[in-house]
C-alpha cells in the first residue's frame, strides 16, 4: 500500500467528517432543533387582553378567554374544547373521549364565561357596572346559550343590554 | 455482461422500487400502515434468508441455470404481484419473487467473472449494478406509479426480467449439453463477518433515509409520486458522482468509513431540516449518495475479496444487506408511526391555536374551525390538506387577506409538524450508520 493511497484514504475520510459537520451545524444554527409545532398554552395561566379597538376585537378576546377559563375548568387545551365546540358530533366525541357529562361541560363553559367577564372587566373593556350583572347572568344561563354565547360573542355582547333587563341603555356608554 | 448487470440491477432496485407506490397501496387495497409495509420487508427478508441457500443450490444446477430459472420465477411472480387484489396475495407474490431475485443475483455473480475478467472486476460490476438499481429505484417506482399505476412497477419487470434471461439462457444450455458448470467446487470459506455486519447496519441506514425521505415528502409534505421522484433521484446521481470519488482511492477500508460518515452526515440533516423546503433536502440527499455508493461498493469488495465460491460470499453480502433493510424498516416503523400521530395531534392544536388568536372574524373564525375539523375527519390518520377549508375567500378584501394569512400560518403549522415527526427516525438510522463504523474499523483487508 502506497503513502500517497492512504493520504487519500485519509483525506477521504477527514472530508467526509468536514462536510457532514458542516451540513448538520448549518442546519441546526438555521433552527433545524427548534423547527416543529409551537406549544400551545396552558389555559389556566392568564392570557393578557390586547388593547380592543372595537366590538369585533372585544368579541374575539372574550371568545379566547372564556374558552381557556372553561379548558381549564375541564383540564384540557383551549384549542381542543374550541374544536368541540364548533358542532354536536364534535362535542360528543370530546364528551365520550374526556368523559365528561352535559352538567360538567355546562359548568366549566359557564366558568369560562365568569373569566371572560372578569378579564374584560380588568382590561378596561367592560365597566364593573355591566361586568357584574353580566357574570351573574352567564352564570345560570343553559348550556346551549352559553355555547352560542361563546362562539358568537360580538352578537353576545352586541345584545348585552337585552340580556341585562335594569342596564339596557347603559352598554353603549361602557363599551368602547 | 450488461445482461448479468441488467439482472442484478433489477431485483436489488425490488427491495426499494415500491417505497413511492406504497401509499397508493395503502389506499386501494385498504390496509394499514404497518401492513403495507410488508410489502418491502416481505421481499427483503426473503432475500435475506434465500441468498445463501439459493447460492448452493445455483453451484449445484449451474449458474446459468440458476439465474435464467431464478429470472423466470421473478418474472412470473412479478406479473403476480401486479395482477394481486389483496395485500396477502402481492406479499405471498412478493415472496415468490424474492427466491427467484435470491438465485438470479447470487449465480449472476459465478458469471460475471468469465465475461468481465477478473473476480475483483466481476465484485465490482456486480456491487455497482446493486447499489445503481436500488437507488434508482424509488425514483422509477414513483414515476411509474403516477403516470400508469402501482402495478404497472410489477409489470415492467417482467419483460425486462425476460431480456435479462435470453442471453443468460445460452450458458444455461451450453452448461446442460456439456455437464460442465462454469465454476470449479472449491471448498467454501467462512464469510466476512465484520463487512457483512457493516453491510447490514448501513443497509438499515440507506433504507430508512429512502423510505423515510419518501414518506415525508408524500404524506407529510403532499408531494405527488412523480414530483418525490424527481426529489429523491438526487440520490442515485449523487451516487454515480460517489463511483468516481472512489476510483481515486484503492483501500476499501477508508472508502467504506467516509461512505457510513456521509450517509450519517446525511440523514442528521434531514432529521434537523430548518424548513419544509425541498430544496434544503438535496445537500443531505447527495451525501448519503455519495456516501451509499462508496460504502456498498468498498464492504462488498471486502466482503468478496479472496473468498470462494463467490456466488455463497456474494449470497451472505446479500443476506446482510436486505437483513439491514428488514431490521431498520421494523426498527424504525413503529417509532415514526407514533411520531406522526403525536405531531399531527400537536399541529392541529397549534393550528386550532392560530385560528383562535387570529384576528379573523368570530363567526368566520368558528366557521373555519368547523370545516377544518371536517378536513381532519376527512383525513384521518394523516397530515390533512386544509386548503379546501378556505374556500370560497371571503370577498371583502380586508377579510380576505387576514384569512389568507391565517391559511398561510396554518399550514405552517402542518409543515412544521410533518417534518418534525421523521426527525427522531432520520437521528435513529444516522445512529446506525455511525455504529456501522465499529465493524468496518474492525474489517481486515483483503488485497486482491
Amino acid at each position: 500500500m502506497t503513502g500517497v493511497t492512504r493520504s487519500r484514504g485519509f483525506l477521504l475520510v477527514v472530508g467526509s467528517v468536514v462536510v457532514s459537520l458542516v451540513l448538520v451545524g448549518a442546519y441546526l444554527a438555521a433552527g433545524g432543533s427548534s423547527y416543529t409545532t409551537e406549544k400551545v398554552q396552558n389555559p389556566c395561566e392568564p392570557r393578557p387582553w390586547s388593547n380592543p379597538q372595537s366590538l369585533g376585537e372585544i368579541a374575539n378576546q372574550f371568545t379566547v378567554s372564556a374558552l381557556d377559563g372553561a379548558a381549564c375548568k375541564l383540564g384540557v387545551s383551549r384549542e381542543a374544547l374550541a374544536r368541540a365546540l364548533a358542532t354536536p358530533e364534535e362535542r360528543e366525541r370530546f364528551k365520550q373521549k374526556y368523559g365528561i357529562t352535559d352538567r360538567k361541560l355546562a359548568e366549566a363553559v359557564r366558568a369560562g364565561l365568569v373569566r371572560a367577564v372578569d378579564d374584560a372587566e380588568e382590561a378596561g373593556a367592560l365597566s364593573p357596572l355591566i361586568a357584574a350583572p353580566l357574570r351573574e347572568t352567564v352564570q345560570r344561563i343553559p348550556l346551549k346559550q352559553a355555547i352560542e354565547f361563546i362562539n358568537d360573542a360580538e352578537s353576545f355582547l352586541g345584545n348585552v343590554n337585552g340580556f341585562l333587563g335594569p342596564a339596557q341603555n347603559l352598554l353603549e356608554d361602557f363599551l368602547p | 455482461m450488461a445482461a448479468l448487470a441488467l439482472a442484478v440491477g433489477v431485483v436489488l432496485a425490488d427491495s426499494s422500487i415500491v417505497v413511492l407506490a406504497l401509499p397508493d397501496i395503502y389506499r386501494e387495497l385498504n390496509t394499514s400502515v404497518s401492513g403495507v409495509t410488508w410489502v418491502l420487508v416481505s421481499f427483503n427478508l426473503v432475500m435475506a434468508l434465500a441468498a445463501v441457500p439459493a447460492a448452493l443450490i445455483a453451484r449445484r444446477v449451474g449458474p446459468g441455470r440458476a439465474t435464467a430459472v431464478g429470472l423466470a420465477v421473478f418474472a412470473g411472480a412479478g406479473l403476480a404481484c401486479g395482477l394481486a387484489d389483496s395485500l396477502s396475495t402481492l406479499i405471498l407474490a412478493r415472496c415468490i419473487q424474492a427466491l427467484g431475485g435470491a438465485a438470479a443475483v447470487t449465480a449472476s455473480l459465478e458469471l460475471l467473472p468469465a465475461t468481465v475478467g477478473s473476480e475483483r472486476r466481476a465484485a465490482t460490476v456486480w456491487a455497482a449494478a446493486g447499489a445503481t438499481g436500488a437507488a434508482l429505484g424509488p425514483a422509477v417506482g414513483g414515476i411509474l406509479t403516477e403516470l400508469v399505476s402501482w402495478q404497472s412497477i410489477f409489470l415492467l419487470q417482467v419483460p425486462v426480467a425476460l431480456v435479462a434471461a435470453v442471453p443468460i439462457l445460452a450458458v444455461a444450455k451450453h452448461e446442460q449439453a456439456t455437464g460442465i458448470i462454469s465454476t470449479e467446487l472449491r471448498r467454501t470459506g467462512r464469510p466476512h463477518i465484520w463487512a457483512n455486519l457493516a453491510l447490514a447496519m448501513v443497509s438499515a441506514a440507506i433504507a430508512a433515509a429512502l423510505f423515510l425521505l419518501v414518506l415525508l415528502l408524500i404524506e407529510g409534505w403532499r408531494l405527488s409520486p412523480i414530483e418525490a421522484a424527481l426529489v429523491v433521484t438526487a440520490m442515485p446521481l449523487a451516487a454515480l458522482l460517489g463511483g468516481k470519488l472512489a476510483e481515486y482511492v484503492a483501500e476499501a477500508r477508508p472508502r467504506a468509513a467516509a461512505g457510513a460518515i456521509l450517509v450519517s452526515g446525511g440523514l442528521a440533516g434531514l432529521a434537523f431540516l430548518p424548513k419544509a423546503t425541498i430544496a434544503l433536502t438535496l445537500p443531505p440527499q447527495v451525501l448519503v449518495g455519495i456516501g451509499l455508493a462508496l460504502v456498498l461498493s468498498a464492504l462488498t469488495e471486502t466482503a468478496l475479496g479472496g473468498r470462494a465460491p463467490q456466488a455463497i460470499h456474494g449470497g451472505w453480502t446479500i443476506s446482510a444487506r436486505h437483513a439491514g433493510v428488514v431490521i431498520g424498516l421494523l426498527l424504525l416503523t413503529p417509532i415514526f408511526t407514533h411520531e406522526i400521530d403525536q405531531q399531527r395531534h400537536d399541529a392541529i392544536n397549534a393550528g386550532t391555536a392560530v385560528i383562535l388568536d387570529s384576528p379573523v372574524n368570530p363567526l368566520l373564525k368558528l366557521d373555519l374551525a368547523e370545516k377544518v375539523s371536517q378536513r381532519l375527519e376527512e383525513e384521518k390518520g394523516k397530515v390533512p390538506t386544509i386548503g379546501p377549508a378556505f374556500e370560497p375567500l371571503p370577498e371583502d378584501p380586508g377579510e380576505r387577506s387576514e384569512v389568507q394569512q391565517l391559511q398561510g400560518e396554518l399550514q405552517d403549522q402542518l409543515d412544521r409538524g410533518a417534518t418534525h415527526a421523521f426527525s427522531t427516525s432520520f437521528i435513529l438510522a444516522a445512529l446506525l450508520g455511525l455504529i456501522a463504523l465499529l465493524p468496518i474499523a474492525l474489517s481486515k483487508e483483503v488485497e486482491l
